[in-house]
């Protein structure tokens, strides 16, 4: 369904002319004029309203019940009151009947300070309460989960929580039990509720009813600040607040972002902050002696990496990994590629994509927005599995489907935990990503799609089938999905489809044949300039999409030019030459080759075989403590300050929350005295200086600067601008300067014979987002680890 | 009184409930089938809920966890859901209870004509039970009878006006697997207006139903009671879809 | 017999005739000749007849039927029937007579309606605990399908209709026409935010026609008599014959059909017999347990929607509970509040706290534990209950306890007052007032509290007893 588009009215609001848009609910409307009417159930994120509560009660000229402001949509001169005596009573009730059964333990209430039932209170009740009778007691507070506590005394029954259980991540394991007075909330059986979203519900809960077990006691609100920042854990690049206390992140918030996370946050992203402060992270410079890595000075172990690198020279070679800046990427490639003269950097994990096929796939004109998944027409979800490579998505793909009629196609190897909500799902054998899209892109071809079959079209639709493993009828019923119903008769209704595609698709062998099939796809669905519709990438990496955009690829420069110093080498070939010994050196910005890579073995083998392993790391693995010469501490994105791009093109800014390296191991929260953690901006320019180039890089502002001077499309670009909602670089002028891309083929691309693909074990190689280092070192989600298949789904 | 599972946590040694897999649950067919006959009455499937949790309950005694697995890997829903659902409503049991149920109406109208009495000499003689099993003795809200009250309905039988004294016979047949009170069924009344009728007719024989064949609805058992089997009429009624023989009256057919 | 010989039987007509529960019987007496005539007409024409007839629902709320089947947008989405059978309205048992009876005048209502409404697909919602009349509304559906006036084309007309008897299973709030959609679309029984109206998004979320059984199976009595005849019958605001529900302290409970409009001691006095020799009325709830009571002044008020509203009550449900002058108030608020602390739904705040609350201070004047304040709270927490609820559960609480607390406040203080007494607390002791709640309480050895001036209780038998119940529920 496309956008509405909302039309404004005036309506009075206790006196006030106020603009809104019309239909807005009168809750949302009312404080446009400033003025606030108070809610518990009422959550717009959470859907139509429910009217539960019946906090929100106003007086509505002409009609004789007082209304619900959660409700009530605003009209063109409609006048309310939310001041009259008749409301006041209504209202003070309200708060009466739910303090009832509410313990006043507010002192050693988690959410006493930034309660919403302390503020209504407060601000709408009535100061005294008539209810003498004994409250009731329960046990408290129970564990729901290992991440969630529930008091069941505080619980006002606001259906918050249950309605996001069973509406928006649509697990349907929260749920309320018995009826009336009685109803309380639960799970089936005394399971647990642990699903990918469950953290949500604490964030939801009006009261202290819901708490988060690790921050439990952690801080009073007058005790901490909020700091915003993006999260890097995943792709989705969710904004966040960090509470922050004593330098130490004791919590994250959601600090919704319609455009990114649409208000939600996975349980990684919020709870995997504890694994910024274990004392697993690596907080000084490491330097292996005696086969050992021992902590050394700064001064040594930027010498000693320095040396080992100026040794191998032109044959030392760079990977960047996802929670890598834009701007150490920068500096990084511009260090290995003026300074070492080598061309070996990349930040992808499934070899080279010809330049050109990267530059037509981000054609600004086809670059889909995160939003438009919700507001599509339909959407096909192509070798992704968004709860597991960025979760966030799955929530909003289901909203599209149940609030906006959105039509789901899920093409994937195996089964998702989207294919419930899908009208098509296609299955494909693995590792044939690029053949089944180059069916779709076939079917697509074959005219109307009736399945008459065109002669050649329809060998060559049933030649693709095969090699992918699909049916052909499902493949033809996807293309027909895609194309509309519609589509012969009213050819001028723009059909919105999303394609949201994983890097999966662009990867391996037939990586060019899927892209090139991918961009058959869109231009025989005519989504190029169509508002609503387009391609939307989910990289394999955090900052996939940044760090292309900066330059971190073997046939790349900044800015998709070409490559500065010649075309090198991708990480395959890396870890091959590294084997082989034809290369030398090997830098990791936050890379750990052996997780994040496909073929393990090989990468064990090109560690080994390295002459001078640098590693800027959080956490120590096996590989890195067995190979890596010199390590240097890395940031935390809470530490960080920089910019990441969004999968859609959105420009984001991470500020530093926290002090670098604050409170590692430390009980107290005070910052540790040993925390040596340094920029990654500085340690790169440190490293170059002593490689004889200078980056000109000052400061973090100034590493943003130069490269917002290094991308064209990013022209003109300042910090200010990107500010704290972040801008999508395709909606500025600049982006006329988007290098132009391939022109797209008719006949279908070459694809490699099933036979001579590569293990499809390989790919397992792209792993969950659950099975990461951030959720296996932060103590609250560990117990997530063991489960990280079952996450998967 | 405290609802079960206010004072429980969760059992974190547990893996979440959530749809189950087909293949870890196991269903007995014929409730498979029932489930499946009426999930194809609905457009939607999950109209079938509570036709579902009445069959299970039917086969388990009460809405047990497994019976609420077994409902819900056959609708694919979660157990939570289903859950929910059942402790909604007054007759899905969520903790274990009898198979054979009394519900003594104790509304207003009963209350007036002696139900509480009624509910207290029920409730006294709950221990005794019924075989092996307990008896489900409940107090219940207006069951729709005040015409009859105080009145229970006995396995879905309703019975009435009742005093103390039937109490014993109640359970007795009961016990016996007879009919319950068969001169007291509601069935068997005639309506209380004087005008309605503009003759004389018998009061209705105690019947049973035996559904004509009919491919498209199955024949649906008793929601609640013994299934229709345990019902099924003795020899001496009459085998006509619905009781009573038409010759009473055919003169009066115009 | 006090009733007047005039009145016309429409519904119950014959209805112990035997066998008129099976389709057979029921044609012999004319049966589906309605449907017969509905078909041959347009919908339009059909709609015309239900709107001129002024039929107002039987189910509670009174809203004009053929009004409520305009409300249904036109056109060729897919619409639904819902019968509400869900029957729970304490004192209220006319649809279980008629469904158990004569199933066929509500089958043959409601293939009228749904050709009237445009619906294609309709549900009976029957209560849980009416095992018997859903069999019997099965088996009849069974031959209405094989007679074919259920399925599709029927009668030749091109109207197609499925209908499947839905059976709920225990909850008072499913009556609500938006919890019995919720509930029949499996899930618990919460009423719906409104609007959107079930006419426009009702019964998966498509346009949907809810009525009472009562009211379908009046249908086809319209369709005979043309809707401009049936209007004549009643008064000109509530038409018709209406089957009423009498039950409580009368000597003749049960269901009878009256024309709207009669005076009420008709009804209570003329057919059901009036309260016990010697006893006198209390008060009575005119329309089901949700409506305010009204006293024994109150009984030439004439049975319809208008008076009675007039009155400061309502027809509701058309259930008549008759309380006679040995039950103390208090046991019927008592009854009252906990019928609706236990069925609501526990959605919306004042409601689900309101109804818990108003339990315990009733029974904290029970136990003696309050004062006259405390009947001042009881009050003010009923005014603030309605209207502010979701759906009228909470309403339909508040207003009949608001009722009873404006009507016999003195009675109510004299419990709280004698109720300190026994527990000694009482500030008043050595008073006019407390001397004579004394010898009250010695009439009562056993410690219960009769009303006062009900004075000697014959140990009657047990129909007739007098209903001196606490609690049990």
């Amino acid at each position: 369904m496309p956008r509405p588009q909302p039309n404004m009215i005036t309506f009075s609001v206790d006196g006030r002319e106020v603009r809104a848009p019309e239909n807005m609910m009168l809750a949302d409307a009312a404080k446009l004029g400033d003025v606030e009417i108070p809610v518990f159930c009422y959550e717009p994120k959470l859907g139509n309203p429910v009217g539960a509560c019946r906090m929100c009660l106003v007086e509505v000229e002409g009609i004789p019940k007082l209304q619900t402001g959660c409700s009530t949509p605003v009209k063109d001169g409609m006048v309310v009151y939310t001041q009259t005596e008749r409301v006041k009573i209504a209202q003070q009730s309200v708060v009466e009947f739910l303090l009832i059964n509410h313990p006043l333990d507010c002192p050693v209430c988690d959410k006493g300070g930034e309660c919403p039932l302390q503020d209504i209170t407060f601000g709408w009740g009535n100061g005294i309460s008539r209810f003498i009778e004994p409250k009731r007691h329960f046990v408290k507070p129970l564990e729901l989960s290992p991440l969630i506590a529930i008091d069941r005394e505080r619980c006002i029954l606001c259906y918050r929580c249950v309605r996001f259980s069973q509406e928006i991540s649509e697990d349907y394991q929260l749920v309320l039990l018995e009826r009336g007075a009685h109803s309380y909330v639960a799970t089936f059986d005394g399971h647990p509720y642990v699903a990918p979203f469950s953290g949500n519900i604490v964030e939801l809960c009006p009261v202290g009813a819901l708490t988060s077990r690790p921050y439990r006691f952690r801080a009073r609100p007058w005790d901490i600040e909020g700091a915003g920042s993006v999260c890097t854990l995943c792709p989705a690049q969710c904004n966040v607040t960090l509470t922050v206390r004593d330098e130490r992140a004791l919590r994250v918030l959601a600090r919704d972002h319609h455009e990114v996370d649409d208000g939600w946050l996975c349980d990684k992203g919020r709870f995997g902050y504890e694994s910024f402060h274990v004392e697993e992270r690596v907080t000084e410079p490491l330097l292996r002696d005696g086969g050992q890595l021992r902590p050394v000075s700064w001064e040594r172990a930027l010498g000693e990496a320095a040396a080992g690198l100026s040794r191998a020279g032109s044959r030392s070679a760079a990977l960047a990994g996802g929670q890598a800046t834009n701007e150490e990427a920068l500096l990084l490639a511009r260090m290995m590629r003026e300074a070492l003269g080598s061309p070996h950097v990349d930040s992808r994990r499934g070899g080279t994509l010809p330049l050109e096929l990267h530059r037509a796939l981000g054609a600004p004109a086809l670059q889909a927005r995160t939003s438009d998944l919700e507001f599509a027409h339909a959407v096909l979800v192509i070798a992704a599995d968004p709860v597991n490579d960025a979760p966030i998505l799955d929530l909003r793909l289901r909203k599209g489907i149940r609030r906006h009629g959105m039509s789901l196609a899920v093409a994937m190897p195996g089964d998702t935990s989207l294919d419930a909500g899908a009208a098509i799902t296609a299955r494909f054998a693995p590792g044939q990503a690029g053949a089944f899209a180059a069916a779709l892109a076939a079917a697509l071809r074959d005219g109307d799609g009736d399945g008459d079959g065109d002669g050649d079209g329809e060998d060559e639709l049933r030649e693709l089938v095969g090699l992918a493993g699909a049916e052909i009828g499902v493949v033809r019923e996807l293309a027909s999905l895609l194309r509309g119903p519609d589509r012969e008769d009213d050819r001028d209704a723009a059909r919105e489809v999303v394609i949201l595609f994983g890097e999966r698709l662009t990867s391996g062998p037939d990586g060019a044949a899927g892209a090139t099939a991918l961009l058959q796809i869109a231009q025989r669905l005519g989504l190029e300039g169509i508002e609503g519709a387009g391609l939307l990438e989910i990289p394999a990496q955090s900052n996939g999409r940044g760090l292309r955009e900066a330059g971190f690829l073997p046939n790349g420069g900044a800015g998709l030019s070409e490559p500065p110093a010649g075309e090198g080498k991708d990480a395959r070939a890396i870890a091959e030459a590294l084997a082989a010994g034809e290369l030398q050196a090997l830098y990791l910005l936050q890379s750990e080759p052996l997780q994040d890579l496909p073929d393990a073995q090989l990468w064990e083998r090109a560690l080994a075989g390295a002459g001078t392993v640098v590693a800027h790391a959080n956490f120590l693995t096996d590989a890195l403590r067995e190979h890596a010469d010199v390590v240097f501490p890395a940031e935390v994105y809470a530490e960080k300050e920089g910019t990441i791009v969004h999968p859609d093109g959105r420009i984001q800014r991470l500020r530093p929350a926290i002090a670098r390296g604050s409170g590692v191991g430390g009980a107290g929260g005070a910052p540790s005295s040993a925390s040596e953690v340094r920029a990654g901006w500085q340690v790169i320019c440190e490293l170059a200086l002593r490689l004889g180039l200078d980056l000109d890089v000052l400061g973090a502002t100034m590493a943003s600067r130069r490269l917002f001077e290094a991308v064209p499309f990013y022209e003109g670009l300042t910090l200010e601008e990107v500010g704290g909602r972040g801008v999508r670089w395709q909606e500025r002028d600049a982006a006329a300067r988007f290098p132009p891309g391939a022109s797209v083929p008719e006949q279908a691309p070459a694809l490699t014979a099933r036979e001579q693909q590569p293990d499809p074990r390989e790919l397992a190689g792209f792993r969950s987002v659950w099975d990461a280092p951030e959720v296996l070192h932060s103590p609250a989600l560990s117990f997530l680890y063991p489960r990280r298949e079952l996450v998967s789904g | 009184m405290t609802p079960r599972g206010w004072d429980t946590p969760a059992d974190l040694e547990k893996d979440p409930a959530t749809i189950p897999d087909p293949s870890e649950v196991e269903v007995p067919a014929a409730l498979r089938e029932e489930i499946e006959q009426h999930m194809s009455h609905y457009p939607d499937r999950r109209s079938a809920t509570l036709p579902a949790l009445a069959a299970a309950q039917r086969l388990h005694g009460w809405c047990s966890p497994e019976a609420i697995e077994q409902v819900a890997s056959v609708m694919r829903l979660t157990p939570a859901y289903l859950e929910s659902v059942a402790s909604f409503y007054d007759m899905l049991e969520t903790s274990p209870r009898g198979r054979h149920s009394i519900y003594v109406c104790t509304n207003i109208s009963c209350s007036l004509c002696g139900a509480d009495e009624l509910y207290a000499a029920f409730a006294a003689r709950a221990g005794e039970g019924v075989g092996e099993e307990p008896l489900n003795v409940r107090s219940f809200e207006c069951l729709g009878a005040c015409d009859i009250a105080p009145m229970a309905s006995v396995d879905g039988v309703y019975i009435g006006p009742l005093t103390t004294e039937d109490v014993p016979r109640v359970l007795e047949d009961l016990r016996a697997g007879r009919d319950v009170l068969p001169e007291k069924q509601l069935a068997r009344r005639l309506v209380a207006d004087p005008h309605a009728n503009s003759r004389e007719f018998p009061e209705h024989p105690v019947h049973r139903l035996t559904l004509p064949f009919d491919p498209e609805v199955p024949p649906e058992r008793a929601a609640f009671g013994p299934p229709m089997g345990a019902l099924e009429e003795d020899a001496a009624d009459p085998p006509a879809a619905i009781e009573p023989q038409p010759e009473h009256h055919e003169e009066d057919a115009s | 017999m006090a009733a007047p010989a005039q009145t016309p039987i429409l519904l119950l007509a014959d209805i112990d005739e035997p066998g008129l529960a099976t389709r057979e019987v029921y044609e012999r007496r004319g049966g589906y000749e309605s449907l017969r005539r509905a078909l041959a007409m347009t919908p339009e024409q059909v709609l015309a007849e239900l709107e001129a007839s002024g039929l107002r629902g039987r189910g509670g709320a009174g809203f004009a039927m053929g009004k409520k089947v305009s409300f249904l947008p036109k056109g060729s989405i897919e619409k639904y029937l819902v019968c509400n059978a869900d029957e729970s309205e304490p004192g209220t048992f006319k649809d279980r007579e008629l469904m158990q009876k004569t199933p066929h005048t509500l089958i043959e209502g409601i293939v009228i309606a749904s050709y009237a409404a445009g619906a294609a697909r309709s549900f009976i919602y029957i209560r849980g605990e009416y095992v018997l009349q859903a069999d019997v509304l099965d088996a009849a559906l069974v031959e209405a399908r094989q007679a074919g006036y259920i399925g599709e084309n029927i009668l030749g007309s091109g109207h197609t209709l499925s209908l499947v008897v839905h059976r709920g299973a225990g909850a008072y709030i499913c009556g609500e026409e938006t919890g019995l959609l919720d509930s029949l679309e499996g899930k618990r029984g919460n009423p719906r935010l409104k609007p959107p109206f079930p006419a426009n998004q009702g019964l998966y979320q498509g346009p949907t026609l809810i009525n009472n059984v009562e009211t379908l199976a009046t249908a086809p009595t319209i369709i005979r008599m043309g809707g401009a005849e049936y209007a004549k019958l009643g008064t000109e605001t509530s038409t018709g014959t209406k089957v009423v529900s009498v039950s409580g302290h009368v000597q003749r409970p049960g269901n009878y059909e009256v024309e709207l409009g009669i005076p009420s001691r008709e009804i209570i006095y003329g057919l059901a017999g009036g309260p016990r020799e010697g006893r006198a009325i209390k008060c009575w709830f005119p329309g089901g347990s949700s409506s305010p009571v009204l006293t024994a002044e109150d009984l030439d008020i004439p049975y319809d929607f208008d008076s009675l509203g007039k009155a400061g009550s309502m027809l509701g449900s058309g259930a008549i509970i008759v309380v006679d002058d040995t039950t103390p108030i208090l046991d019927v608020a008592m009854k009252t509040a906990k019928f609706y602390r236990h069925e609501s739904c526990g959605k919306c705040t004042p409601c689900r706290e309101g109804t818990n609350w108003t339990v315990k201070m009733l029974e904290r004047i029970d136990a003696g534990e309050a004062t006259p304040m405390d009947l001042e709270i009881m009050a003010s927490v009923q005014e603030h209950i309605i209207g502010n609820c979701l759906c009228v559960l909470g309403d339909a609480m508040a207003m009949p306890i608001g009722s009873m607390i404006a009507k016999f406040r003195e009675e109510f203080e004299a419990h709280i007052e004698r109720a300190r007494m026994l527990r000694g607390v009482s500030d008043v002791a050595g008073s006019d007032f407390a001397l004579a709640a004394q010898g009250a309480l010695q009439e009562h050895p056993d410690g219960r509290l009769a009303p006062i001036g009900a004075g000697e209780q014959a140990p009657g038998e047990h129909r007739g007893e007098p209903g001196t119940q606490k609690g049990g529920a």
